[in-house]
C-alpha cells in the first residue's frame, strides 16, 4: 500500500492569479463588444429595409448622448482588441522566410497594425468623399 | 517487495543506457528490457554536453588520424584495439542518430557540418549548435518510445546489484515516489550511470553525477580502472563550475591572461595565430590547457575575481551573429549567470572537474569481469580515453558502445536463465534492510552536507590539476575519517514519499567509496601522465613501470587494493605528446621515419 | 565570496502527504550572495536548515528541465532565477501550478510523460534509408522549420502557465503539442497523418484558446503557442477538405 497522495490544487479564480491572465480575459471580453456592435449594425440594416423614415430614426438614435458614450467605449475596446489580436497573430502563422531571413514576430504584429490603421483611414476618406 | 522479471536490466537512462536499450530491442523484440533511472531520462547528464560528437567525416580525414589523436591524447594509456573499433564505427552511429532525427547542424548543401575541437588534427565533430548532448539525449529518449519491449522505471533509485551463482542477475531499486522497493530480476545487467564528478568541489557536473554504478560494481568485486584520471575542463564558470564548451575555442575563441596575452604560447602550444589551427594553442588538449592555467596562476598572471583566479575567454572577434548561431547556449549562460554579453566582453573562466576517464573495468565489448554485468558510458572504462579524453569522443562513445553493450547483453541473456530465484530474493531483502538502515535510524549526528562538502574540498586539495604525495596522503586520511563518520549519518527525513534526503544519504556512500578509489589510484601512480600530473619527483611519464592500467579493488571498510593491468598496444608505440608547431614537427619526423622504414 | 552576506526570507509551500492534509507555508531565513540562484537558496535550506524539503534539480544550467517551480507566482527554472531579484522583500516558492503536488516542490509528471509518449515523438521516415546511404539531406532552412520546437527541455513551465490545462487535464498541452509539430515539420518525417489524429482531436490543438502565456514563460524560446495555433489552420483546412476530397472522408 503506497503512501502517495498527490494533491490537486483548485482552479477557482485562476484568472486573477496573474496579470497576463487578466489581460487575456480582457481580450476575450472585448470580443463581446465586437459582437454587440455587430448587432447594432444589423439593427440598422433591418431599419433600412423598413424604409427611409425608419433608417433616419435609427441614425437619430445613434446621435443621442447615451449612444455617443457607447460608441466611445466600443472604440476603446476595438482598439484593444485589434492590438491584442495582432499581438497574438505571429503565434498563429507558420514560420516564414523572406529573402532567406526569418520574419520576426514584431514585423508581423507591426504590419498587421499598420494594415489596420491604413484600412481605417481609407474607410474614413471614402466616407468623407461621399459626404463632402 | 514487487518483483519484475526482465531479460536485460539497464541502470541509467542517459545517452548510453538509452542507446543500449534500443540495441537490445532491435536485436530481439521478444527480450524484456527494464530501463531503470533515478531521474526521468531527459534529465540525465548527457543533456549538458555541449560541443559535439566525433566521427571521421571529411574526405581529408582518416580513421588513422582519429585513432592517433585519441591515443596520443590519452597519453598511450588507451586500449588500442578498442580505439580502432571505436573510430571505425563512429561515423555510422552518428548517421544512425541523424536517421532518428537528431537536429545536427548542416552545411548549405544539406550535409552534416563538422567543427574543430581540441587535440584534433582534422575537423570531425558533429554538432547541434552548442546543445549536442541535449539533442542526442532527447532524440534517443523519444526514439526509445517506439519500442514496446522497453519498460521504463523512471525515478527508480538503484541500491544494489544481485549477484548469485557468480553472475549478476538483477538489481534492487527504490521507487522514489512511494519509497517502496522493487526487485528487478535480469539475466544480464548493463550499468550506464555516468561519471563521478561530484566527488570534487568545483565541477561541471549535475547533482546526479554521483558514481552510483561505479560504486555498485566496485562493492561486488569488479575493479575500477584508471580512476586517478579526472579531466579538468579549462573553460568553466567561476563559482558554479558550469561549462563553456570547447567549441568556443573550436569556433576561434582566445584564452587571455590579465595582460590580454594569449599565454598558451608559453606552454609549448604556439605559435599564436589569429585563426584557429588544429592541435595548437586554444585547440590543444584539455589536460595541457588546464595545466597552463595552473602555471599562469603561480606566475601571478591570472585575474582575481570574486571566486578566485580566472582567465578570459575572448569571443568578441567572432561577432554577435556567429555567436548566436553556433554558441547560443554559451551566450545565454554568460548573459544570465554572469551578466556578460560575449559579443562585447570576454567571459571569465577557470578549470573545473569535468569528466571521469576511468570507471568500471570493461573489455572491448563492455563486459565486466563479473559475468552478466556490462558497463557503458562515463561510468565504464572500456579503454578509449586513456589518461586524458579527447573532447567530443565521449558523446560518440555513448552510441558506439551503447549499441555494443545492448547487443552483447542481449546475446548473454538469451543464453541464460535466472538461477536460484529464492536466493536472489533473500539477497534483495538483505539489501533492502541495508538501504532502510540509512533512513530509519534516528540517533545519527553527522550532517550529510557537511560530510559531502568536506569530501569535495579534500579531493580538490589532494587530487587537483597537480598532485603531491603529502596532499594525497592527507586526502586518503580524510576519506578514512569521513567513511567512519558516515556510519553516524543524521537524516532529518524519515518519510517514504519522495524522500530525497534518503537518496542523498545513499549517494554519499557511493561518492566516498569512489573518491577513495580515485585518490588511492593517484597516490600509487608514481609518474605523470595525461591528467595525472605530479610535482614530487615524478614529473615524467614512466613507461617502464606505469604503462599500465590501475585497478582499484574494494576491500570493505579498508582502503582499496591497487593492482595493475596490461595496456593493449597494437600499432602506436608510446611517443612524445607534442602540440602546436612542435607537434607538427614531430609528426613530420615520424612520417619520415616511417617512410624510411617502409623503403 | 566577496560581498557581505545578506539574509533573505524564502517561503516554501510544503506538502508532505504522510503528515499534511493540505499544503502549508513554511518560512526559512537564508544567507545569500548576489550570484546565488533560488535553487542554491533551496539547497542551503536542505543542507543546513531542514533536510526534509524536497525538490528536483540536476544540471544547474537550465538544460535538464528538472527545477521548474512557481517563484512569486510565476513559473520559472529556479537555477536561473536569482535571489537578489527578490531582496529585500523575500520570495515564495511553490510547486508548478496545474500539476498535482507529489510532495513539497515536486510535482507528479506522469501525465505529461504519458502524453509525450502518445504523440509518436520520433521520425516516421518519409522514405527509408540505410546507414550506408548516409545522412538525409536537410538544408539549414529546412532545419530551421523545426529546430526551435526541438529545443523543449520538458520542464513543464508551459503547463503551469496554461489555464486550459489546469481546467481540463485531458488537454494535451503546449509542450507536447509543440513536440508533435516538431516532428511534423521535419523534412525527414512522413508521419503527419498518424500524429494529426491526436492533434485534431478535442484534446489536441483546439483545446488551446491562444492565451499565449506558455510561450512567454518558456525558458528556451520554443514558442508552443505558435506550434499549436498554426496547426489550427491546418486542422480547419483538413476538416473542410475531407468533404470534398474523394477517399479522405474516413480520415
Amino acid at each position: 500500500m503506497s503512501n502517495r497522495r498527490p494533491y490537486v490544487r483548485s482552479m477557482d479564480g485562476w484568472w486573477k492569479r496573474d496579470a497576463y491572465f487578466i489581460r487575456y480575459m480582457a481580450r476575450e471580453v472585448t470580443a463581446v463588444f465586437v459582437a454587440a456592435y455587430a448587432i447594432v449594425l444589423l439593427f440598422g440594416l433591418v431599419r433600412l429595409a423598413q424604409g427611409e423614415a425608419a433608417f433616419n430614426g435609427w441614425l437619430q438614435y445613434l446621435k443621442t448622448p447615451w449612444m455617443l458614450v457607447f460608441h466611445l467605449i466600443v472604440l476603446g475596446t476595438f482598439v484593444y482588441h485589434t492590438w491584442s489580436w495582432f499581438n497574438i497573430m505571429p503565434k498563429t502563422m507558420p514560420i516564414m522566410f523572406v529573402g532567406g531571413k526569418r520574419v520576426q514576430p514584431g514585423t508581423i504584429t507591426g504590419s498587421g497594425i499598420a494594415a489596420a490603421v491604413v484600412a481605417c483611414l481609407a474607410v474614413l476618406l471614402i466616407v468623407k468623399g461621399m459626404h463632402p | 517487495m514487487e518483483v519484475f522479471q526482465a531479460d536485460v536490466a539497464i541502470v541509467g537512462a542517459g545517452g548510453a543506457g538509452l542507446r543500449a536499450a534500443i540495441a537490445v530491442a532491435e536485436t530481439d523484440p521478444k527480450l524484456k528490457i527494464a530501463l531503470i533511472s533515478k531521474v526521468y531520462p531527459m534529465r540525465s547528464h548527457t543533456v549538458a554536453a555541449e560541443g559535439g560528437a566525433a566521427g571521421v567525416t571529411r574526405t581529408d580525414d582518416s580513421l588513422d588520424y582519429h585513432f592517433d589523436d585519441t591515443v596520443h591524447g590519452g597519453d598511450w594509456l588507451c586500449e588500442q584495439d578498442v580505439v580502432e573499433y571505436f573510430v571505425a564505427h563512429a561515423h555510422e552511429e552518428l548517421v544512425q542518430m541523424e536517421h532518428w532525427g537528431c537536429p545536427w547542424s548542416r552545411n548549405d548543401d544539406g550535409h552534416v557540418n563538422v567543427r574543430a575541437f581540441g587535440g584534433m588534427k582534422i575537423e570531425r565533430t558533429w554538432f547541434a549548435a552548442d546543445k549536442s548532448g541535449f539533442h542526442m539525449l532527447h532524440t534517443l529518449f523519444q526514439t526509445s518510445i517506439k519500442y514496446p519491449s522497453i519498460k521504463r522505471f523512471d525515478e527508480y533509485f538503484c541500491t544494489d546489484l544481485m549477484v548469485e551463482d557468480g553472475r549478476c542477475q538483477g538489481v534492487l531499486a527504490i521507487q522514489i515516489a512511494t519509497g517502496e522497493f522493487t526487485l528487478i530480476e535480469a539475466k544480464a545487467v548493463i550499468i550506464a550511470t555516468g561519471g563521478a564528478g561530484r566527488v570534487f568541489r568545483e565541477n561541471t557536473n549535475g547533482g546526479i553525477v554521483t558514481g552510483d554504478g561505479m560504486a555498485l560494481a566496485y562493492r561486488h568485486g569488479v575493479p575500477l580502472r584508471d580512476m586517478e584520471f579526472m579531466q579538468y575542463h579549462p573553460t568553466c564558470m567561476p563559482g558554479t563550475g558550469l561549462l563553456f564548451t570547447e567549441a568556443c575555442r573550436g569556433e576561434g575563441g582566445f584564452l587571455l591572461n590579465k595582460d590580454g596575452y594569449r599565454y598558451l604560447q608559453d606552454y609549448g602550444l604556439g605559435p599564436a595565430e589569429p585563426t584557429p589551427r588544429n592541435k595548437a594553442m586554444e585547440l590543444g588538449p584539455r589536460d595541457r590547457l588546464s595545466q597552463a592555467f595552473w602555471h599562469e596562476k603561480k606566475k601571478g598572471r591570472t585575474i582575481e575575481g570574486p571566486h578566485g583566479a580566472v582567465v578570459n575567454l575572448d569571443l568578441r572577434h567572432l561577432g554577435a551573429a556567429k555567436l548566436h548561431e553556433r554558441l547560443p547556449l554559451i551566450c545565454e549562460l554568460a548573459e544570465e549567470f554572469l551578466g556578460v554579453d560575449p559579443a562585447h566582453t570576454p567571459i571569465p573562466v577557470l578549470p573545473a572537474v569535468h569528466y571521469t576517464m576511468g570507471g568500471i573495468t570493461a573489455d572491448g565489448k563492455t563486459a565486466a569481469p563479473l559475468p552478466g554485468l556490462y558497463s557503458v558510458g562515463e561510468c565504464s572504462s572500456v579503454g578509449i580515453h586513456g589518461a586524458n579524453r579527447l573532447g567530443s569522443n565521449s558523446l560518440t562513445e555513448l552510441i558506439v558502445f551503447g549499441k555494443v553493450a545492448g547487443v552483447e547483453a542481449a546475446k548473454f541473456a538469451k543464453s541464460m536463465a535466472i538461477s536460484n530465484p529464492g536466493a536472489i530474493k533473500k539477497q534483495a531483502e538483505a539489501a533492502q534492510a541495508r538501504a532502510l538502515g540509512v533512513v530509519t535510524r534516528s540517533d545519527g549526528k553527522e550532517r550529510l552536507a557537511v560530510l559531502r562538502t568536506e569530501m569535495a574540498q579534500s579531493m580538490e586539495d589532494g587530487c587537483g590539476i597537480y598532485r603531491l604525495q603529502a596532499d594525497m596522503q592527507a586526502t586518503c586520511d580524510k576519506l578514512r575519517e569521513l567513511r567512519e563518520r558516515y556510519k553516524n549519518l543524521k537524516i532529518d527525513d524519515h518519510s517514504k514519499v519522495y524522500n530525497t534526503e534518503w537518496l542523498l544519504g545513499i549517494e554519499l556512500g557511493y561518492l566516498l567509496e569512489v573518491a577513495e578509489a580515485i585518490i588511492y589510484s593517484a597516490l600509487n601512480r608514481k609518474e605523470s601522465r595525461g591528467s595525472h600530473q605530479r610535482l614530487d619527483g615524478y614529473e615524467k611519464r614512466d613507461d617502464v613501470n606505469f604503462l599500465k592500467h590501475s585497478l582499484a579493488y574494494y576491500t570493505g571498510d579498508g582502503a582499496p587494493r591497487i593492482e595493475y593491468g596490461e595496456v593493449k598496444i597494437t600499432k602506436s608505440k608510446p611517443g612524445t605528446r607534442a602540440y602546436g608547431a612542435a607537434g607538427e614537427k614531430a609528426a613530420a619526423e615520424e612520417r619520415e621515419r616511417e617512410g624510411a622504414g617502409n623503403g | 565570496m566577496a560581498d557581505a552576506e545578506k539574509i533573505i526570507e524564502i517561503e516554501v509551500l510544503r506538502y508532505r502527504p504522510e503528515q499534511d492534509k493540505e499544503p502549508v507555508l513554511q518560512t526559512y531565513k537564508v544567507p545569500f550572495t548576489d550570484d546565488m540562484s533560488v535553487l542554491q537558496g533551496l539547497q542551503y535550506i536542505k543542507d543546513y536548515l531542514d533536510g526534509t524539503v524536497s525538490f528536483r534539480w540536476s544540471c544547474r544550467m537550465a538544460i535538464c528541465g528538472s527545477c521548474g517551480m512557481m517563484i512569486e507566482g510565476k513559473p520559472k527554472l529556479s537555477c536561473k532565477t536569482f535571489l537578489r531579484e527578490y531582496y529585500p522583500q523575500g520570495l515564495r516558492v511553490e510547486a508548478l501550478a496545474h500539476l498535482p503536488i507529489e510532495r513539497d516542490l515536486v510535482v507528479d509528471a506522469a501525465d505529461f510523460v504519458a502524453k509525450l509518449e502518445r504523440i509518436k515523438p520520433y521520425i516516421i521516415p518519409k522514405e527509408a534509408r540505410t546507414l550506408e546511404q548516409g545522412e538525409y539531406l536537410q538544408t539549414p532552412q529546412q532545419r530551421d522549420m523545426y529546430e526551435q520546437f526541438s529545443s523543449c527541455i520538458n520542464c513543464m513551465l508551459c503547463y503551469a502557465a496554461c489555464p486550459q490545462y489546469g481546467l481540463n487535464p485531458k488537454f494535451t498541452g503546449p509542450g507536447v503539442l509543440a513536440l508533435l509539430h516538431r516532428y511534423n515539420a521535419d523534412s525527414r518525417d512522413g508521419g503527419q497523418d498518424e500524429r494529426m489524429k491526436l492533434g485534431y482531436a478535442d484534446e489536441g490543438f483546439w483545446g488551446c484558446t491562444a492565451v499565449g502565456y506558455c510561450s512567454e514563460v518558456c525558458p528556451k524560446g520554443v514558442d508552443p503557442a505558435n506550434a499549436i495555433n498554426q496547426n489550427k489552420m491546418n486542422s480547419a483546412i483538413n476538416y473542410f477538405t475531407r468533404f470534398v476530397t474523394p477517399g479522405r472522408a474516413d480520415k
